[in-house]
């Protein structure tokens, strides 16, 4: 049958240029340049003193096809080892219990941050102005929230499958009473969220994810492995595989301002500023968490900063950005100090305050501090003597009647909490960076343990108005405010923290913490 | 263990105690030292085993003598100086499957260095992209 002249032309043409059987990934991109992005008038209402270029890309090309498709390959790889493999070799009763209380700590507040990054980077989506770089904030918002729901479910499980659930399922409840829940949400929402656009990026993007994911979410699998846990790997290297992309937006957000005049004036100081708040909270609840959250140590939590923080962030980051003006944080030196010894300091505080918690503590073995010793010297003098002291005194024991904050009262060593970072501080017993300073604004004393958050508060001091928890709390007694603030477990009397990890131990109770008295007291109105 | 200056212990990491707190605390090190090392993160899969050991520890290893690999229990940690590179249409064939750069990004957990993919390569490296170097896209047929 003859075919027609259109039918023929259109075969021929075909013959000639064949249509493609499938188009790559890239292509597409290539192909959605040509399209008419036009950003460049956009109205944002999260403004920013930097001016954006509109030229910057995304450095991995990623369309949403892609995109989904792999998110949706971690996911299955993901979930199918922890509901298959892990389950079936009971792997959630296999981790040491001390460390099945850092993960209480670790995953809970991660999966705070998580959330509030995907505020943060949807409002980076609407302050930028290059199509590429609205992409890849796009891609990052969707990230945090795969995060936040993975976070979510590694304490399921480990609630569901594994042993001591309680901190694992009810966390959030405690946050009016737990001294590390404030801190927290100044580096991982107020950090990320509040304030100029760009700010917010490099808080989240060049210092909290570039700097300091690598600590928390790579490093902390290898203590993981160490003290028998698989699920926390398994989901963590999960949640990693999108924060390389999360960098390279952290990074062309310093591409989409290095020529702009304004960053000669004050990248450096937002920089700092940045680090400062980030290190400030993660270098001692890291440590801390890392070696006396573990039974099995991988090594000092001042050579894993020395490598993550110092010499990979340090030099390949920031040093490298040198002849764009970048300098070393100014703030340097000071958190150097703090990542050798503000850890001990944190620990010694945490113990002390242990029944706010929502997890369960215990004091270093004699082989542990012999690992301190060796690795710290000057550690046994400072910390160890003081925990043989309170061991000495019963102080995991119920019946004892003693409380580890007695002794910092009993020896005039008053605990502040530094008004802007919300880290509580002991400037009279510490070995990090940290002195008092009192400051007085409105008819109200404030305390700040370091220069560096002094001089952000006295920039902006009504952003630093969170009440602490001796200010909230004055005068009413400690039991009372672990009823009130859901520091209890199921059976409505035994607390959910407890100072050691013994199965066998005895478990404190609301009763034993009322024979003592402990009644809050604000130390700024002592001064 | 490996003596390279790349290595996970290398320089001040082997020392302990005050040697390493002498070290740390020294004047010279209270600024940060540029560096044109790079780091990989690549967390460990049937795939990602195959590409570290098989081609950057084996067909590749001559390549890149400044490569440093290490197994740290849940990943391998990658350290070079200037940069490493993989090739997704060698792994695939290696794997006997399609295996794109996207499929390589499943795995890949960290990255110290300006990372970027192009066509089917993945490649990390100290240039400065976007800023020294231009991101290229993907060449028209």
């Amino acid at each position: 049958m003859a075919i027609s002249t259109a039918t023929k032309a259109a075969t021929d043409a075909l013959a000639a240029n064949p249509a493609p059987v499938s188009v790559g990934a890239q292509e597409v991109h290539r192909w959605m340049q040509s399209f008419t992005w036009d950003f460049d008038k956009n109205r944002t209402k999260y403004s920013t003193k930097y001016k954006m270029a509109n030229d910057t890309k995304e450095q991995f090309k990623l369309i949403a096809k892609e995109y989904a498709r792999m998110e949706s390959v971690k996911d299955e790889r993901q979930f199918g080892s922890l509901q298959d493999v892990l389950t079936r070799v009971d792997a959630a009763n296999r981790v040491h219990p001390k460390w099945n209380e850092s993960m209480k700590v670790i995953s809970n507040f991660l999966e705070v941050g998580e959330y509030n990054a995907i505020a943060a980077t949807g409002m980076l989506w609407d302050s930028a102005t290059a199509p590429e770089q609205k992409n890849g904030y796009l891609g990052q918002v969707l990230d945090e929230i795969r995060h936040t729901n993975q976070c979510a479910y590694i304490n399921y499980y480990f609630a569901k499958q594994g042993q001591d659930a309680a901190g694992h399922n009810d966390a959030r409840r405690t946050r009016a009473i737990g001294p590390l829940w404030k801190g927290m949400k100044r580096v991982f929402s107020d950090g990320f969220i509040s304030g100029d656009a760009v700010e917010c990026s490099i808080n989240l993007q060049l210092v909290g994810e570039a700097c300091f994911t690598n600590p928390l979410i790579v490093a902390v699998t290898e203590w993981a492995s160490a003290n028998g846990d698989e699920m926390t790997p398994t989901v963590f290297l999960s949640i990693e595989t999108d924060e390389l992309r999360h960098m390279a937006n952290g990074y062309q957000t310093v591409v989409s301002i290095a020529n702009d005049e304004a960053a000669s004036k004050y990248l450096n100081t937002d920089l700092n500023n940045a680090f400062w708040t980030q290190q400030k909270y993660f270098t001692p609840v890291l440590g801390m968490m890392f070696e006396y959250g573990s039974h099995f140590k991988v090594e000092p939590w001042v050579k894993t900063w020395n490598r993550w923080v110092y010499e990979d962030w340090g030099g390949i980051w920031i040093g490298r950005l040198g002849k764009y003006g970048v300098e070393s944080p100014r703030s340097l030196r000071d958190a150097k100090k703090d990542a050798y010894w503000a850890h001990h300091d944190l620990f010694l505080i945490a113990y002390a305050l242990w029944p706010t918690g929502f997890f369960r503590l215990s004091l270093p073995t004699q082989e542990e501090a012999d690992w301190y010793e060796a690795n710290y010297p000057g550690w046994y003098d400072m910390y160890g003597k003081v925990y043989d002291e309170w061991r000495a005194r019963g102080c995991e024991d119920p019946s004892s009647g003693f409380l580890p904050i007695q002794w910092f009262i009993e020896n005039n060593h008053p605990i502040y909490i530094d008004r802007v970072s919300q880290v509580p501080f002991c400037p009279s017993y510490c070995k990090g960076e940290s002195t008092l300073r009192v400051l007085e604004y409105n008819g109200k004393k404030h305390s700040f343990s370091d220069q560096w958050g002094e001089r952000m508060w006295l920039s902006e001091p009504e952003r630093y108005e969170c009440q602490n928890i001796f200010e909230q709390y004055e005068g009413r007694e400690l039991s009372e405010v672990i009823a009130e603030g859901f520091g209890l477990r199921s059976d409505g009397k035994t607390l959910i923290s407890q100072p050691h990890t013994k199965k066998d131990g005895k478990l404190w109770t609301l009763d034993d913490i009322k024979r003592i008295n402990c009644v809050f007291s604000d130390p700024l109105k002592a001064l | 263990m490996s003596k390279s200056s790349n290595a996970y212990n290398a320089g001040i990491m082997q020392k302990t105690g005050k040697a390493f707190a002498d070290e740390y605390f020294a004047e010279d090190n209270q600024v940060v030292h540029e560096s044109h090392e790079v780091v990989l993160v690549l967390k460990k899969s049937d795939e990602l085993n195959t590409v570290v050991e098989e081609i950057l520890q084996g067909s590749h290893k001559a390549d890149n003598p400044t490569l440093v690999v290490e197994d740290r229990a849940g990943f391998w940690w990658l350290k070079a100086t200037g940069k490493i590179e993989i090739d997704c249409v060698e792994v695939s064939e290696l794997l006997g499957k399609h295996y794109s750069v996207y499929d390589l990004l499943v795995d890949v957990s960290s990255t110290i260095g300006r990372a970027y993919t192009l066509g089917e390569t993945f490649t990390i490296t100290s240039e400065l992209m976007g800023l020294d170097v231009k991101l290229k896209d993907l060449a028209a047929a």
